[in-house]
């Protein structure tokens, strides 16, 4: 049921840590006394690639917030659709309580009543 | 009017806040580590000794890395102030949400309330015997004071139409959420109190 945005801004988290993990990659690549050309590449090149995505998606959802935000609280809830469910659950269990005790109820009687047969014969 | 113009103009003044602020760590993570990159490079001694520029470029180093973390971070308070502000104000999905809710509920409650009736139908049969058999033997404690409800509504239909006692409890069968059993049962008690013809000892 998650929101479709909710989980692009959980992937944009991830992409942030990624971005500080390339540039900490980076940093330490550098700070070798042989530093790895080629890798020193892939690491920024992705480092770009994450920073632009991240860029590109905040202002993505900050640009659909300003069409869809107002000022009113949204008032909409689930409450009178869950009080029914409720109700609902509520007869189911009443209903297996009473049905409970007609059970034990006739299991007594006929309990009592082959201990009378018995006492008869 | 003037209400929501003020409060739309704060939503307005914090969705501007939040692009100033992604612009700004963005700016500045990649400002930072542009210049530690160019900081990296090892230049011939020119004013000051190497051991010397070598502690100053450690220290701006130092600095411009907790800056890249910090402007990271800044960038995961903004994203986690985009969900809240999602949640709260995002319309469309607030009212998918509920209506997706609203429909499990009422389709678990319906199912219930199926097997429910189901339930009572397959009982009302075994019902009927058993409230016979109670009924009509000498352990009921029933007497006309205590009634039970089926016999309460019968008697109250009969009071309001006196010639349509059977058709009234035909209608009690379709009404009422009890075991329809109980309905046709004080029939045969009416007549064993009442009448002549009693059906059972």
């Amino acid at each position: 049921m998650a929101n479709d945005r909710l989980r692009a801004l959980e992937d944009t988290e991830k992409e942030i840590a990624s971005v500080l993990q390339c540039a900490g990659n980076i940093v330490l690549e550098l700070s070798k006394d042989k530093p790895n050309a080629s890798f020193l590449d892939r690491q920024l090149v992705q480092f770009q690639s994450s920073v632009n995505r991240v860029e590109n998606e905040l202002s993505s959802q900050i640009r659909y917030l300003t069409q869809v935000a107002t000022g009113q609280p949204h008032e909409g809830s689930t409450y009178s659709a869950r009080k029914d469910c409720q109700m609902a659950l509520n007869r189911a269990e009443y209903a297996k309580v009473k049905l409970g005790e007609l059970g034990r109820t006739c299991e007594v009687m006929l309990e009592q009543q082959q201990q009378q047969q018995q006492q008869q014969t | 009017m003037t209400t929501q113009r003020v409060l739309s103009q704060s939503k307005e003044t914090l969705l501007q806040n939040y692009n100033k602020r992604l612009k700004d760590d963005i700016k500045s993570i990649l400002d930072n580590l542009t210049e530690i990159v160019k900081t990296a490079k090892i230049e011939d001694e020119t004013q000051v000794s190497r051991a010397t520029q070598a502690e100053q470029d450690h220290y701006e180093m130092h600095v411009r890395a907790a800056n890249i973390v910090r402007a990271g971070e800044s960038l995961m308070k903004l994203v986690s102030d985009l969900k809240q502000f999602l949640i709260l104000n995002d319309f469309p999905s607030v009212n998918e949400a509920i209506n997706l809710q609203n429909q499990q509920l009422r389709s678990l409650q319906e199912e219930c309330d199926k097997k429910l009736t189901s339930l009572r139908d397959e009982i009302a049969v075994d019902l009927y015997e058993l409230e016979e058999e109670y009924y009509s033997s000498s352990y009921s404690q029933w007497d006309s004071t205590d009634l039970p409800l089926c016999e309460a509504y019968r008697r109250q239909d009969s009071w309001a139409s006196p010639d349509s006692s059977c058709s009234s409890t035909q209608g009690d069968r379709e009404d009422m959420d009890g075991p329809p059993s109980q309905e046709t049962n004080p029939q045969h008690h009416l007549n064993g109190h009442g009448t002549a013809s009693i059906e059972k000892p």
